[in-house]
């Protein structure tokens, strides 16, 4: 995370945070590994360990290999092991949305359709916003991600509630987590490119000092969220074909179209001068 | 600032307001007078109160009540049948709302979704929210149209009958009684939309 804008030149403070998210971070990992939670969410652990090497290897590149030294090679390290992590950051999601709608087939179908809709329209927004700003091209690229991201995980979310699909708490916090951290990137992101400048020195610093913050309070969330075993998975609730539901749900959409007319009649009844 | 960093920031913003509400726990903030758990559990539809709230604001009680000249009265009873018409249709929209929830319970469960369907129904849920409020307001200050509201019941009571039948059916299946009695118990959903 600390390789979001620049490796070099870190202050104090920043250096700071930094050494807390490691630790929350390495805390998080150690309780993936001892409480067995690894094995039911690969992607995740992954993610929490590709994390910890990004920044071992900046730190790394920091002290012994480029000290001081904002090269491009620094950057381009940076900026390609934060992809990696960012394309581990979806698999992982992916990972616990299955856990959570495993049981519920027709909602996981139905709502992959509408994802991929909503996805591509917000893609095709940010590549619009980038085309625009090529200076800020890869800050654009990064918020761009989170934005797609976040919107969603959302959208998930909200399908979860509408279907009252029960989620274990654990399940929750984790994919709060994941949603909390990309909207904060989105803001920061934003109110950063909008108050300063490229060349302000105090630029960079407060942006590290935010986002690692951010990313450190995610690690004490998704600590509190693993500190016990995962729970079971609930056995499969499916009716077995889907005529039930193809015979039923037209008879009740059709009822409260129905009712939804007589509500009409009489709202327009109430509107003639008595 | 450009428009677009506006409207980024202003995403950010509401996306974080929208992660905090479908993260919070609906039952923890489930509005008591919404709760139909125990309205279910008695087993009976509003629907079937009809009559008795057809009487209590008909306006032969008003109109023999005027003619004996007791304006004071009349405008009393007018005010108290006025707020059991009010209770009766959130009552309704309490039946309603079952209905709509029970669909989406089964929706969840089906193996394969329709998407038309599910557009439909939530497209009919919100619109019916709108209307409902809509009408609530002008039920308070304006006069009962009884006759409709009559229909309206009608509608609830045949949508439930036709339900029940449906679900007597698929009784066989004991996941799904046990998935339905849980979901319906326990209040949630209800805040939607």
């Amino acid at each position: 995370m600390l390789a979001f804008c620049s490796v070099s030149a870190f202050p104090l403070y920043v250096r700071w945070i930094w050494a807390c998210s490691v630790l929350a971070q390495l805390l998080v990992l150690a309780l993936l590994l001892l409480k067995g939670n690894f094995r039911k969410l690969p992607f995740f652990t992954t993610y929490v360990g590709l994390n910890l090497c990004q920044a071992a290897l900046i730190y790394i590149m920091l002290t012994y290999w480029h000290p001081g030294n904002n090269s491009s090679t620094d950057r381009i390290v940076s900026w390609v092991s934060e992809a990696a992590t960012l394309v581990v950051q979806a698999l992982a999601t992916t990972e616990l949305l299955r856990l959570v709608l495993n049981p519920y087939r027709g909602i996981w179908g139905l709502a992959w359709r509408i994802l991929a809709g909503i996805s591509s329209v917000v893609v095709i927004f940010v590549v619009i916003d980038a085309l625009r700003n090529f200076d800020w091209a890869i800050v654009v690229a990064d918020r761009g991600y989170h934005l797609t991201f976040a919107t969603a995980v959302i959208v998930w979310l909200l399908f979860i509630r509408y279907y009252a699909v029960v989620v274990p708490p654990a399940y929750k916090l984790l994919l709060g987590g994941f949603c909390f951290y990309s909207c904060m990137t989105i803001l920061i992101n934003t109110v950063i490119q909008a108050i300063w400048y490229r060349n302000n020195p105090y630029m960079e610093p407060v942006w590290q000092a935010v986002t690692i913050m951010s990313f450190a309070i995610v690690q004490v969330v998704w600590a509190a969220a693993l500190r016990r075993p995962l729970p079971v998975e609930a056995p499969r609730q499916n009716v077995d074909s889907s005529s039930l539901y193809f015979g039923v749900s037209p008879v009740i959409n059709e009822q409260l179209r129905l009712l939804n007319e007589r509500l009409m009649r009489l709202w327009k009844l109430e509107e003639r001068p008595h | 600032m450009s428009s677009v960093l506006l409207l980024l920031g202003f995403v950010g913003v509401l996306l974080l307001a929208l992660l905090a509400w479908v993260l919070r726990d609906p039952r923890k903030f489930a509005n008591p007078d919404d709760d139909l758990a125990s309205k279910e559990e008695l087993g009976r539809h509003h629907v079937t109160y009809f009559p008795q709230v057809r009487q209590a604001i008909g306006a032969e009680d008003f109109a023999f009540l005027a003619s004996r000249g007791l304006p004071k009265l009349t405008n009393r009873v007018r005010k108290e049948r006025r707020r059991i018409a009010l209770a009766y249709l959130a009552c309704l929209r309490a039946d309603f709302l079952k209905l709509w929830r029970l669909a989406r319970v089964i929706a969840s469960m089906s193996p394969q979704v329709g998407a038309a369907q599910e557009f439909a129904r939530l497209r009919l849920g919100l619109a019916f929210s709108l209307r409902y409020e809509i009408i609530r307001i002008k039920f308070f200050f304006g006069i009962a149209p009884l006759p409709e509201l009559g229909s309206l019941s009608e509608v609830v009571s045949r949508l439930s009958v036709r339900l029940e039948t449906a679900m007597k059916n698929l009784g066989e299946s004991a996941a799904l009684a046990s998935k339905l009695t849980s979901s319906l118990h326990d209040g949630r959903g209800l805040d939607t939309p």
